[in-house]
C-alpha cells in the first residue's frame, strides 16, 4: 500500500506520517531521510527534533539524499518505509554537484525511484510538501523547481492508494 | 475555543462575523485583548470575542521577544468561548530570511496546538467554510 501525505511547513505532517506507518507496521521499518544535513545548524536542529519524535517507534534510518533506488538494497529487515520528504529529494536531484538538471530529467528520475521503491515495499508512506500557495513571483530556477515538485506530487498521488492533506495537525483524506 | 484558518483574503473574518453575529467592538485585530479591554466592552451572555489575524500578532510578539506560545495558551484558558482567526502561512517556498523561517515554524506549531485544543476547526476557502474538526 502506498500513502501520500501532503502539507505545508509545520503542519504536523511528519507526526501524522509516523502514526500512519506505525499503524500499518508494528515491527521494524525504515525511515528514508532525503535531507542533506551538512553543517547547517537549522538542519541539524531539525533532524534532532525529528529523531526525538520518532525514537522508540521501531525506525531504522537510511540516509538517501539522491538516487532513491539505492535505498532498496539496504532494506534487509523490513519492506515497510517512511520516505521523508519528496521536496528535498527533488531539490537534491535538480541541483546536483553544482549543476542544474532539467525539469523533465529530474521528474523522471524521482518518479522512477519512487516507483521502484513502492514496488519493493509492502507499505510505503511518502511525505511531500505544499510549497505552492504563496507569491509565485520567483526566479526561473525556483519556478522550474516548483513545477518539478508539482508534477512529482501529482504522479505520486495518481499511484497512491490513499492521499491525505494535513492542515494545522488535522489530516483530511483527499483520495 | 474555535479556530478558523485559511489563506489570505479568503473571507474568514466576514464568515465569522456573520455566523456569530459579532459586534465590531468585539473584534480584536492582530491583538489579544487584556482583561481591562474585555471588561470595558462588557460582554453579555452569548457575545463572541474574536481575535483576527493571529499570525500577525505572532510575528509581532516574536519580534518583540515575547512568548506567543504561552501567551495565547493563557488567553484561551481565560476566554474559552473566543473565536481565533489565522492565515495559513506555511504553504510556500522556504523563505530565504532566517526570521521568516522561524516565524513560519512557530506559527505552524502554535496553530497545531490551538487546533488540538479547539472544540471546532474550520478552514475557509473562497468564503466557503469546511469543518475539519
Amino acid at each position: 500500500m502506498v500513502t501520500l501525505i501532503y502539507g505545508g511547513s509545520a503542519s504536523g505532517k511528519s507526526q501524522f506520517a509516523e502514526d500512519t506507518i506505525c499503524s500499518l507496521c508494528k515491527g521494524n521499518k525504515y525511515y528514508i531521510a532525503t535531507m542533506k544535513v551538512g553543517d547547517d545548524e537549522e538542519n541539524i536542529e531539525r533532524v534532532k527534533k525529528h529523531r526525538e519524535q520518532r525514537k522508540n517507534k521501531g525506525f531504522e534510518t537510511i540516509e538517501c539524499p539522491n538516487d532513491l533506488k539505492s535505498a532498496i538494497p539496504q532494506m534487509s529487515k523490513s519492506k515497510n518505509a517512511l520516505l521523508e520528504c519528496v521536496s528535498n529529494l527533488v531539490a537534491n536531484e535538480m541541483f546536483f554537484n553544482g549543476e542544474i538538471i532539467g525539469k523533465e530529467d529530474t521528474v523522471e528520475k524521482v518518479v522512477g525511484g519512487i516507483k521502484e521503491l513502492a514496488d519493493f515495499c509492502d507499505n510505503l508512506v511518502i511525505v511531500s510538501n505544499n510549497i505552492f500557495e504563496s507569491d509565485s513571483d520567483y526566479d526561473d530556477i525556483t519556478l522550474s523547481y516548483m513545477q518539478a515538485l508539482g508534477e512529482v506530487n501529482a504522479e505520486i498521488a495518481k499511484n497512491s492508494d490513499e492521499v491525505y492533506e494535513v492542515v494545522v495537525g488535522i489530516s483530511m483524506r483527499i483520495k | 475555543m474555535k479556530l478558523v484558518i485559511g489563506g489570505y483574503a479568503q473571507g474568514k473574518l466576514e464568515y465569522v462575523k456573520k455566523k456569530y453575529n459579532v459586534k465590531e467592538e468585539f473584534i480584536f485585530d492582530c491583538a489579544l485583548p487584556t482583561k481591562e479591554e474585555i471588561e470595558k466592552i462588557n460582554p453579555e451572555e452569548g457575545d463572541v470575542l474574536v481575535v483576527s489575524s493571529l499570525h500577525k500578532w505572532i510575528r509581532k510578539r516574536i519580534k518583540e521577544g515575547g512568548r506567543p506560545e504561552e501567551e495565547i495558551a493563557s488567553f484561551v484558558k481565560k476566554n474559552p468561548n473566543a473565536v481565533i482567526i489565522s492565515d495559513e502561512i506555511g504553504n510556500g517556498i522556504v523563505p530565504m530570511d532566517p526570521f521568516e523561517r522561524v516565524y513560519r515554524e512557530r506559527t505552524g506549531r502554535i496553530l497545531c496546538d490551538l487546533a488540538a485544543n479547539a472544540e471546532e476547526v474550520e478552514r475557509v476557502t473562497c468564503g466557503i467554510p469546511q469543518k475539519i474538526k
